[in-house]
């Protein structure tokens, strides 16, 4: 037998705890090792100090005072009634800690379960505003024209929208930085109709969806996304929230989102 | 015979066993009384539960349990009193002296003192779950099975815990013994 295991097993062959053949190995393992046969006195001559002076005797007047509490207790307890204790030692405060930490448990169970739920709902709506999007652009391109006002011109295409979209979508002409504006239209998106404004780069074509957005962060910005090839970039500014999407790559997308 | 004569002859032989074991968890003579007491009631109203051959290790569970109770009511209330008290409590000397002046004559007191001493101390200096599977097995001399029903726990962690407990008071009581050796010296 190893020493590391026999070492742990001294104390229980000691107490005649350890089954015959473990009890046979210890034994031999003790003969043959100085550590663990002095573990073993050591044990032996500490069991022996604490018998000996270990126990703590009662007074007299103790037997007495259980005696007459016992009698005072048979006097109380009427025959008949429900004995209480429904468990050894269980009594009201521990029952109310319990329930204390029970319901403790069963509020950080809630707790989860709601932060579960607002993630995954969050997630959801985010997952149908991105295929919404994704199909519309795609919409767009299939089309002959991807815009209902066709303009160069800011101040042609922002007026199109008052009385079209419930807000002053962001509309700029940035020609100057290599994004020619075409113009604008409507569309529906997560169940809402949505202002898009439209701009191209070289060759690729970028919508602009824009809806105001319960959000009150002034800036906030969602890592760019991919899907099924197109860049998609969220952001969120002045309590209007703006999504690109194009075939443009994310550093140019990132380019007009700050332009925006 | 009624319920309580019965009760009473079967439990009052284990007094000693029931006083010994509060003693070495609450530390202090009035508080291990009231616990026995306060067990020993509990155990009379739960006796009709009782269906073991041996009514010893059923009413130490009890006690054990009064008192792990009283241990943990007096944490809380050391949060509000004063840290005096705490200290002088918690060092075991004060109850030291309150055991040993219990029903001796002084010289008894003077010739047991010395190891008597040394070990109360050591075993104040102990965790109660240690302190306890300490009593259980050297002195009441309780089987693992036994103990492990008292504390509830396993059998394994009766093992695991005795083989601490007493490496924890060997270190104890080796500290102990070489500090006064030098304090001898």
């Amino acid at each position: 037998m190893q020493c590391d295991r026999a070492h742990e097993l001294l104390g229980a062959y000691r107490d005649g705890e350890l089954a015959p053949e473990e009890r046979r190995a210890v034994a031999g393992h003790i003969g043959t090792c100085r550590t663990c046969s002095t573990a073993v006195a050591d044990d032996e001559r500490i069991g022996r100090l604490v018998k000996k002076f270990g126990r703590i005797a009662p007074p007299p007047a103790l037997e007495p005072r259980l005696r007459a509490a016992l009698d005072r207790a048979e006097e109380t307890s009427l025959p008949g009634k429900p004995v209480e204790t429904p468990h050894l030692g269980m009594d009201a405060p521990k029952a109310r800690a319990l329930a204390k930490r029970v319901a403790a448990l069963a509020a950080a169970c809630l707790v989860a379960v709601m932060a579960t739920w607002w993630v995954m709902d969050t997630t959801r709506h985010a997952e149908q505003i991105e295929h919404d999007i994704l199909s519309a652009h795609i919409r767009s391109l299939l089309q002959d024209s991807p815009t209902q006002v066709a303009s160069s011109d800011q101040h042609v295409v922002r007026p199109w929208f008052a009385g079209r979209a419930d807000f002053a979508p962001a509309v700029k002409d940035l020609t100057a930085e290599g994004f020619a504006l075409l113009g604008g239209r409507l569309d529906y998106v997560a169940d809402r109709r949505v202002a898009v404004v439209v701009y191209k780069r070289r060759l690729h074509l970028i919508n602009v969806f824009m809806w105001p957005s319960s959000v009150a962060a002034t800036e906030s910005l969602a890592p760019a996304t991919s899907r099924n090839g197109y860049n998609l970039l969220i952001w969120s500014r002045n309590g209007v929230s703006y999504c690109a999407i194009s075939d443009l790559n994310a550093a140019e997308m990132r380019e007009l989102q700050h332009l925006l | 015979m009624t319920d309580k004569a019965r009760f009473e002859r079967l439990t009052l032989p284990h007094m000693d066993a029931a006083y010994n074991l509060a003693s070495h968890l609450l530390q202090t003579r009035a508080d291990a009384e009231d616990a026995v007491q306060d067990a020993f009631v509990r155990a009379y109203r739960a006796f009709h539960q009782f269906e073991g051959a041996d009514i010893r290790p059923w009413l130490l569970t009890i006690v054990r349990n009064v008192c792990f109770r009283r241990l943990q009511e007096r944490r809380r209330a050391d949060n509000v009193v004063s840290l005096d008290e705490v200290s002088s409590r918690s060092t075991g000397a004060a109850f030291e002296a309150d055991m040993a002046s219990a029903d001796r004559s002084p010289e008894q007191t003077a010739i047991a003192s010395s190891d008597q001493a040394l070990l109360a101390h050591a075993m104040a200096e102990l965790p109660p779950v240690f302190r306890e599977v300490i009593v259980l097995r050297e002195i009441e001399d309780l089987s693992y099975r036994e103990i492990a029903g008292v504390i509830g726990t396993p059998v394994g962690t009766v093992m695991s815990r005795l083989a601490r407990a007493r490496t924890e008071l060997k270190a104890i009581l080796n500290r102990m013994t070489n500090q006064d050796d030098r304090n001898a010296m």
